[in-house]
């Protein structure tokens, strides 16, 4: 009904987008979602080695990448590069096939990858690593393609970088780059990015807005307690804390983020109690001065399964696409967990701890 | 002059309207039942082939409203 939608007098004709075909674009992202590797997988794969793995990998959705690079790279970088590429080229279909609003909504949130990215490449030049070990981390799922950003990982200094990045919305954040202050820019791209995000939201209040406008403040709740648990723990001060946090969470509001600041971990636990993640998370927190793994795994099972949950209430809606995007986020940091610690000889028991199943 | 103009419709000629309408309205309702269907069957389709007969058969389900919509049709006639 999208021309009705337009030609409508006092319909959303200023906003229109075009028809949104949810049919055919959340249909097909299902029946993506049903191509990820089962869970009783993993623990198969934990039993492999990494030449195995390759192979699995080789025969399942990542044929076409590690058959791509096979030439060029061998071992765990063939894998971490094939996953990459797969993410990446998953994700600009994604674009590809949708239309109207998702399509809109879903290239404003990929941008967390170029943001990513350009994080990668400062870091990398920070710490003087080769191009070959940036351009590992690369995922071109963003507005820069993978050629524009390779040759960004080649630049030899930052000032190169930031100098080829002039004319982008990210230039005016990274000319305050002066080599010390790393991880403030870092901050206000992140920061960024969200403004941006909700800027978007902002617009319009139509169904599909306000479903992503939930899920992206899920996530930044999620991303903010991930936050608060690592530099409560370390007992950073809360001024710091309060520079890291971003605006703009479904429970955890800056308002109630900074009744949490003062507290001391124990009681920061405790505080938690009134808070939906609590349920989630209550079996893994421990008051000691444990690992934060078990915590951090849970919260991130959360907020797969309340998107698989929510994406069955709103079947027809921007739900199962993102949904989607997070399982297989998720599938691709598990391989990762799985090839990467098998290459650094870990235990299986910590490889284990790590992946979220 | 009423009275006259309504003594000339023709009984037959309602019915076939009616029936006209029975046709043509179920038929839309079935066009806008399987615009979505059909979408999601293809969108299905290009990731797994398979789904061909499942799509097809799932697609022409709606295909009932306009065969009932025939059948009033001819029961009108």
């Amino acid at each position: 009904m999208g021309f009705l939608q337009k030609y409508w007098p006092g319909g959303e004709s200023s906003q229109y987008r075009g028809s949104s075909n949810y049919a055919y674009f959340a249909t097909r992202v299902r029946a993506m979602k049903s191509k990820l590797l089962p869970k009783e997988i993993y623990p198969r794969l934990m039993n492999m080695g990494i030449s195995e793995i390759t192979r699995f990998i080789g025969e399942s959705g990542y044929k076409q990448e590690i058959d791509e690079l096979a030439r060029t790279y061998s071992g765990v970088d063939l894998i971490e590069h094939g996953l990459n590429k797969n993410l990446a080229e998953t994700f600009t279909k994604l674009i590809n096939i949708s239309e109207g609003e998702p399509n809109y909504l879903l290239t404003e949130y990929l941008k967390n990858y170029d943001v990513w990215n350009l994080k990668t490449i400062l870091r990398g030049k920070y710490y003087d690593a080769s191009t070959d070990e940036i351009k590992e981390s690369l995922v071109s799922a963003g507005q820069f393609s993978y050629t524009f950003l390779s040759e960004l990982a080649g630049k030899s200094s930052y000032g190169e970088v930031i100098a080829a990045l002039e004319g982008t919305e990210y230039h005016s954040i990274l000319k305050d780059y002066d080599e010390i202050n790393l991880s403030v820019i870092e901050n206000r791209l992140d920061k960024m990015y969200y403004d941006g995000l909700f800027n978007i939201i902002g617009e319009s209040k139509s169904k599909d807005r306000k479903l992503f406008a939930t899920f992206i403040k899920t996530e930044i709740d999620i991303k903010n307690l991930k936050t608060l648990f690592r530099l409560k723990k370390a007992e950073v001060d809360s001024d710091e804390i309060l520079d890291l946090i971003i605006d703009g969470g479904l429970e955890l509001s800056i308002k109630n983020i900074k009744k949490l600041l003062p507290l001391s971990y124990h009681d920061f636990i405790q505080a938690l109690n009134k808070y939906s993640y609590w349920n989630s998370i209550s079996d893994a927190v421990t008051s000691d001065t444990g690992s934060l793994i078990n915590v951090e795994t849970q919260l991130t099972k959360h907020s797969l399964k309340s998107a698989s949950s929510f994406s069955h209430v709103y079947p027809l809606s921007i739900v199962p696409i993102m949904d989607y995007i997070i399982s297989k986020r998720n599938e691709v940091n598990n391989l990762r967990i799985i090839t990467r610690g098998k290459a650094a000889n870990l235990s299986d028991d910590v490889i284990r701890n790590q992946l979220v199943i | 002059m009423v009275g006259e103009e309504l003594a000339v419709i023709d009984a037959s000629g309602m019915r076939a309207i009616g029936a006209g309408l029975a046709i043509g309205l179920t038929g839309l309702a079935s066009a806008i039942a399987e615009k979505d269907i059909g979408t999601a069957a293809i969108g299905a389709m290009a990731e797994n082939e398979s789904l061909f007969g499942k799509g097809l058969i799932l697609t022409v389900i709606p295909e009932t409203i306009v065969i009932f919509g025939l059948v009033v049709a001819l029961l009108i006639k």
